[in-house]
């Protein structure tokens, strides 16, 4: 695979989404290639700032109030 | 505590009912406190698709009154995360009405592949850059980035990138083929890098 064809399977490599196969080949260019590299260690810290971002918890009121409004019956 | 309601009787095959021939029907339901683990998750979905506190948490009490009301159409140890996902974007549909399941879809073919050979070209130095700058950027502004992308876009990379979810499992919670579940984070995504790596270097100008 070439550089071009490494970033079209960049994200599904993030995501986990390749075959064991293609995990491989990608794995092993970006061994081979920093540019690559540079860009998949990007894709890395973005993911890792959004989760951060999104990482509030439900208020305690509404977990209460759902468990109060399953009430016996439903 | 939370266990009641008769809730073991939908996870157990009934002993007293009438003998049948044929194999038991797969066991169904779940307890309370198991479908309240997801609640974090469920909230801050909740959160990006309504854009504010108060819709979020009508949303995500809908979804359990409707999760509980349809408990026994649950089999019992499959992915009640999913399940409750499923829940949450269907009720988001049908009574919050925020997304549209036309709008936005594009297949892979159509993709501009010009930031891919730009970024090429650049060796990954602009992402090296970026990268540290990065984590400059505050969480507010990344949320609204988040926000701001079209809804079909916007579910998709939060259900990956913030829940995990797989490929198959959005699909599946979305009713929409696996390539429009890739063309829509491939294009959220885009969008999404270019405005957190706009904030990345605002912030340190």
């Amino acid at each position: 695979m070439d550089c071009i064809e490494i970033q079209t399977r960049l994200e599904q490599y993030v995501d986990r989404e390749l075959s064991s196969d293609e995990a491989a080949e990608v794995q092993a260019h970006l061994d081979a290639c920093p540019p690559c590299l540079r860009i998949y260690q990007f894709e890395g810290s973005m993911r890792r700032l959004v989760r951060r971002a999104c990482s509030e918890s439900a208020p305690e009121a509404l977990r209460a109030r759902i468990l109060g409004g399953l009430g016996p019956g439903l | 505590m939370n266990e009641g309601h008769g809730l073991s009787a939908y996870a157990l095959q009934g002993d007293d009912g009438p003998v049948r021939s044929e194999p038991p029907a797969q066991a169904t339901g779940f307890g309370e406190e198991q479908a309240l683990e997801h609640i974090d998750a469920l909230y801050r979905t909740a959160l990006r698709l309504t854009r504010n506190p108060a819709d979020a948490e009508d949303l995500v009490q809908e979804t359990y009154l409707r999760a509980f009301r349809f408990r026994d159409r649950f089999a019992t140890g499959s992915n009640l995360r999913a399940w409750l996902f499923k829940i949450l974007t269907n009720t988001n549909i049908s009574r919050f009405r925020h997304i549209s399941r036309e709008s936005g879809d594009a297949s892979l073919d159509e993709m501009d592949e010009s930031d891919l050979y730009a970024r090429i070209a650049d060796g990954g130095r602009g992402e090296s850059a970026e990268d540290e700058l990065l984590s400059a950027v505050l969480d507010v502004d990344v949320r609204q980035a988040i926000e701001d992308l079209p809804e079909p876009f916007r579910l998709a990379v939060v259900l990956s990138d913030v829940e995990g979810f797989t490929y198959k499992e959005i699909a599946d919670m979305l009713d929409v083929p696996l390539g429009t579940v890739m063309s829509r984070l491939f294009r959220g995504r885009r969008i999404l890098r270019k405005r957190l790596t706009d904030a990345a270097r605002s912030a340190a100008a």
